[in-house]
């Protein structure tokens, strides 16, 4: 009997904080789709007169494609290096046997601590005087930086479960060590990839920090820039098309991280647990 | 990390790129911060040195010491909502038999939403015109005297931008604690139990030191995002009303970006940098403990004493 008590408070406690978790969430789809008079006399309540107006509104403004376009193309080139550049030194600290890779992947681990603040003003003049603030290679660069110290840490930590002897048996069958990476090595980080590749897709997705300092031309924007853009006729913002655009912008991460969660809590736990 | 090739040049070729694009866009930066940190300069024409004129002026700057005790408020706020919030959840969860997994799916969905709409959300909790969820409930619950603008009362602002960033990461955490209350050795409970420790005495004085590497590393996570906190307050007040929200980052980003004060901006950057690592340090210290810190002395002692043995037995 007892048992059972404590049972049922404990899923009242887990559906309390579930529904904490939960409410901003379901709340921002509901206000996307309530007319702008509902949303301003009566902005907790269920939608009674559900509209996809606002939905329509910023599909026929238009710029939401631009920016998730803007957002799209820094993503995936940032992914995209992240992959190349972690995986390789990954490689190369786990599996070659050198003294130096000790302290070098100390000096990589290290980079976690420093806070990504510190790079906006000296990138910022940096990029200034070669005149490309405002375009995507500006986010791309520091995104990559300051992944490369986690995801580094997590391909290592793969590697060392690949046997040694697998590399020494590619060797002697003659494969030299790129071609150890390459056929043998690389094709079973498969994991790793995805865990990398998902983690960092939702957090560079979402920056706000670095487009707000580099990003100022509209043409250049990306999502979460844009979204503080939706504006009515008085200057005032316009609440309804924002939380449309917000609703369609976080989709993306969103389906990734439902088809993916499983890889996605495993970056995150797995660069927690490893250190 | 011990690894098998030794082919020099390969080495080279697959470790290189990454650490010169990391060189360039993490410690490069740093250093520039430094370099800058000693300078005057308005963002356009000469540099001057100033020696430490920007820092002397940082400790005597009263806005900046607003802001560094605004961030440690913050921080604790943060910390505590992550860390206790996240920890209790991961412990109720380990009871639960049933839709873990889902709980844990739907319970990280705050931490993929983008900053801009975690802090339009809870600007129009906080609104007073048309009237936030918050006030409204107290209002419903007869307790209108505690209803206000939070975000403009200068007593309630500094709390409000705090939780936002609190609530959001608490998944993060409870899946991180979660991941390392379940791996634990069931028999070392079982242990416990037999020899008649109850529920909460397992889990303070065996579960929690046994994930006590995990903590700590959450911690350091925490409290260095804590100490560079920026999105949500910069979007939800901008440091204001005044300076009452003000955390360090948001005042470095104002004065370097709003008022052109490159040099001040970065001894403020300069300075988060050493509380950061000021603050993993005090960590490490004093999670390592007593016995440990012998232990790893003894160990060290026994290595070189094995390793001197093999030499003279090698000549």
């Amino acid at each position: 009997m007892k048992k059972k008590k404590g049972k049922i408070i404990l899923a009242v406690v887990v559906g309390i904080f579930l529904f904490i978790q939960l409410y901003p969430v379901v709340w921002l789809f509901m206000a996307s789709i309530k007319p702008s008079v509902e949303l301003a006399t009566e902005p907790f309540a269920l939608p009674q007169n559900p509209t996809f107006v606002n939905y329509i509104d910023i599909f026929n403004e238009g710029s939401i494609f631009r920016y998730m376009w803007n957002s799209v193309k820094v993503t995936v080139t940032s992914i995209l290096l992240i992959l190349v550049l972690s995986s390789t030194a990954g490689f190369a600290l786990a599996k070659f046997n050198f003294r130096i890779s000790k302290p070098i992947y100390a000096f990589f681990t290290f980079g976690i601590m420093i806070p990504v603040q510190i790079t906006l003003i000296p990138l910022f003049c940096f990029y200034s005087d070669m005149g490309i603030l405002n375009s995507p290679i500006t986010l791309v660069l520091p995104q990559v930086g300051f992944a490369l110290p986690l995801s580094v840490m997590m391909f290592v930590s793969f590697y060392s479960f690949v046997p040694n002897e697998l590399i020494e048996a590619a060797v002697i069958d003659g494969c030299s060590p790129y071609g150890a990476f390459f056929k043998v090595v690389f094709p079973l980080a498969k994991n790793t990839v995805i865990t990398v590749a998902s983690m960092y897709y939702i957090l560079i997705w979402n920056d706000f920090i670095f487009a707000n300092t580099f990003i100022s031309d509209n043409k250049a924007k990306t999502v979460a820039l844009g979204l503080r853009d939706y504006v009515g006729a008085f200057g005032n913002v316009n609440w309804g098309m924002t939380f449309a655009a917000i609703a369609v912008t976080i989709l993306p991460p969103m389906l990734v991280y439902f088809a993916l969660n499983k890889y996605v809590t495993a970056g995150m736990t797995l660069g927690a647990t490893k250190g | 990390m011990n690894g098998v090739l030794k082919d020099k040049k390969a080495f080279l070729a697959f470790l290189l790129p990454a650490l010169l694009f990391y060189l360039f866009s993490v410690f490069y930066p740093i250093e520039e911060s430094i370099r800058l940190s000693f300078m005057k300069w308005g963002g356009l024409g000469e540099k001057k040195f100033i020696g430490f004129q920007n820092y002397i002026h940082l400790f005597s700057d009263k806005v900046f010491y607003t802001a560094f005790f605004n961030n440690l408020i913050y921080l604790v706020i943060v910390v505590g909502i992550q860390i206790l919030v996240g920890l209790l959840f991961a412990v109720l969860l380990t009871y639960l038999t049933k839709g873990v997994s889902l709980i844990k799916t739907l319970y990280y969905v705050p931490c993929i939403i983008t900053t801009v709409a975690v802090t339009q959300l809870f600007r129009s909790m906080y609104a007073t015109q048309p009237v936030g969820i918050i006030n409204q409930i107290l209002n419903a619950v007869g307790l209108e005297k505690f209803a206000t603008s939070w975000l403009t009362n200068v007593k309630t602002v500094l709390v409000c931008v705090s939780i936002p960033e609190g609530w959001r990461y608490t998944g993060m955490y409870m899946v991180i604690f979660y991941a390392a209350l379940i791996s634990l050795d069931p028999e070392v409970c079982e242990a416990a139990k037999m020899d008649g420790a109850n529920a909460w005495k397992t889990l303070i004085f065996i579960k929690l030191p046994m994930i006590k590497e995990v903590l700590l590393l959450s911690l350091t996570m925490v409290l260095t995002g804590a100490l560079r906190g920026f999105d949500i307050p910069f979007i939800l007040t901008n440091g204001g009303p005044g300076n009452v929200s003000e955390l360090m980052s948001t005042y470095m980003y104002k004065k370097a970006f709003g008022s052109n004060q490159f040099g001040y901006g970065s001894a403020i950057a300069v300075f988060i940098i050493v509380e950061s690592m000021l603050v993993v340090g005090v960590l490490r210290i004093l999670f390592t403990s007593k016995e440990e810190r012998n232990e790893r002395r003894i160990r060290k002692n026994a290595r070189k004493a094995l390793k001197g043995k093999q030499k003279r037995q090698g000549a």
